[in-house]
């Protein structure tokens, strides 16, 4: 019945821009992966730099960043939005060509990213460091995106818009305002341009995009997969669907004051880094009632964990998201903050949230679409369960090293002897660190293992399909009567 | 003046523009979000909420060609 139902929505939606999507997803998680799991490799191991500039962490940092929060994240928002507008909204998409065109487009902003970013052309702002040109191109693509969205939910034939939706859509919407404001800048060459702001209103203008590209980008966006992916492979309605209204409010009520807590005792206004951590302590509610909301959505069936290794990626991403979306408040209160910022604590908390959450959400999310759009089942279940084991272990030996780590540091930094001056250098500190580094590498490495195994497993099925001709089968034999 | 009057003390008349934009938005937002919770946990509104839930799989009814009469 599901195979029947998937093989005639091939022939009544436009899915050849999700495959594409979906395949590039993986292709640029392996990328964005081996790069970081490279200048983890740099840190822990200094002669890696080689005294070559391109390959300095300084500069392959940036391109880590790009690699995996734009070129992985953004094809699989982009590939499972305009899969789950068109089945929610029983209609094609409203362009296929402006479809196409996100999908080059956006493909241009990433190899431009890999040109540039080596090179050391940058514009020094943290998620952001792609140069005024790029920027453009960046907003012309997105708009793009979320025309086509909007213009599908427009013509759709169904009466109610489903949430995950109103979350791509929120999502769509802040991207623009945050990255058009946040990019403002005069152009002083092709590869060079300064900040409109400058000194405390350009961290506050930073740190306003650089929370809410988490917020939005990597929460809401993710959400929005959350709430399509989970119940579909659950096979089950969400738990809750009022609270599902209710997180998507919270959220986009919300979000969009956390951003001065990044900024916790510096030039900016003491009441404003308050105000964030306040914000962001009250965004615990939303988040968990969130993160319950999709786990209970297994409630009665938690026995399809065992057997289901998709459903295992989707309800262990949620976890993460549960934790680090805690973890994250806390770390903006002043007491807090005042061990924790600067330190590697911060980078384990990001990477609970980018590996746990995102990657988990996003693989959970690639391997069901896999089977829907290729019509075959995954060349190896088993690959898939390895898969779920190295990405799991791998994160959380990555975050549990940076926690040490930070923590370490964070009160190496602050200790004073018994004559008041500082108990340890900073050299001494950096030497604490090297067995940490060199754990992190290693828990990196076994994540990027996790996501070769990947890339093979899908090009496999891709290939299993073209052989079966399943695809082709799908496209043009079955119709409504016959079904 | 006690402590805590101090602490809620403002200078209105020091209030900017963008002072007033922001508080007023503030305000605006949590009053949004009060009806926004009214709304979604109001007894009356359970079942037609609810009921979206089971969109996902009535669109694999329609791409067999039932109709629900959500068409």
């Amino acid at each position: 019945m599901e195979a029947t139902a998937d093989r005639l929505a091939e022939q009544k939606y436009s899915f050849d821009v999700v495959r594409w999507f979906t395949i590039m997803a993986v292709v640029y998680l392996v990328v964005g992966a081996t790069v970081g799991v490279y200048i983890a490799s740099e840190l822990a191991w200094p002669f890696l730099n080689f005294d070559t500039p391109y390959i300095s962490f300084g500069r392959l940092r940036p391109l880590h960043t790009n690699a995996v929060i734009f070129a992985f994240g953004g094809c699989v928002l982009m590939g499972t939005a305009f899969y789950t507008v068109q089945r929610t909204c029983g209609v094609k998409l409203w362009s296929e060509k402006l479809a196409w065109y996100t999908f080059w487009g956006w493909n241009l902003v990433i190899v431009l990213a890999v040109l540039t970013l080596p090179l050391g052309l940058t514009q020094s702002k943290e998620y952001a460091e792609l140069e005024w040109p790029i920027d453009i191109l960046i907003a012309a693509v997105w708009l793009a995106f979320t025309f086509n969205f909007i213009m599908t939910i427009a013509i759709r034939k169904t009466s109610h818009i489903y949430v995950s939706n109103w979350f791509f859509l929120g999502m769509m919407i802040m991207i623009v305002y945050l990255h058009v404001v946040n990019s403002l800048a005069i152009p002083v060459g092709l590869f060079k341009s300064y900040s409109l702001f400058s000194g405390v209103q350009d961290a506050m203008i930073q740190w306003w995009w650089g929370h809410n590209a988490v917020g939005f980008y990597l929460t809401a966006g993710f959400l929005g997969i959350m709430y399509y992916f989970v119940p579909k492979q659950a096979n089950r309605p969400v738990y809750s669907y009022r609270l599902s209204v209710i997180h998507f409010w919270a959220l986009m009520f919300g979000y969009v004051w956390l951003g001065a807590h990044h900024l916790q005792y510096t030039a900016l206004p003491d009441w404003t880094g308050s105000l964030g951590a306040a914000v962001s302590l009250a965004m615990i509610i939303p988040s968990w009632g969130g993160a319950v909301n999709g786990m209970m959505t297994l409630s009665g069936a938690w026995d399809k964990l065992r057997t289901d290794y998709v459903l295992r990626f989707l309800i262990i991403a949620l976890a993460f998201y549960a934790m680090s979306t805690f973890e994250g408040p806390v770390m903006s209160l002043k007491t807090v903050n005042a061990l924790s910022h600067y330190t590697d604590w911060t980078i384990g908390h990001v990477h609970s949230g980018a590996l746990g959450w995102v990657a988990g959400i996003s693989i959970g999310a690639i391997y069901h679409l896999m089977t829907r759009l290729w019509h075959t089942e995954m060349w190896s279940e088993s690959l898939v369960n390895v898969h779920f084991w190295t990405a799991t272990i791998g994160t959380v030996i990555y975050v549990v090293a940076m926690w040490v780590s930070g923590i370490m540091q964070g009160l190496m930094w602050r200790a004073y002897d018994e004559y008041g001056t500082l108990a340890y250098t900073f050299v001494e500190s950096v030497a604490a660190m090297h067995p940490y580094y060199a754990m992190r590498a290693v828990g990196g490495g076994i994540f990027l293992l996790g996501a070769i195994i990947m890339l093979f497993n899908i090009l496999m099925t891709v290939r299993k399909s073209a052989l079966q001709g399943s695809l082709r089968e799908a496209r043009g034999t079955l119709t409504p009567a016959a079904a | 003046m006690d402590a805590l009057a101090e602490h809620f003390r403002t200078d209105w008349a020091a209030m900017t523009a963008a002072d007033w934009v922001g508080t007023i938005l503030t305000v605006v937002i949590f009053i949004a979000m009060l009806v926004a919770y009214f709304q979604v946990f109001r007894p009356k509104n359970r079942e037609s909420l609810e009921s979206r839930k089971h969109i996902l799989f009535e669109e694999d009814r329609d791409d067999l060609g039932d109709d629900d009469g959500r068409k």
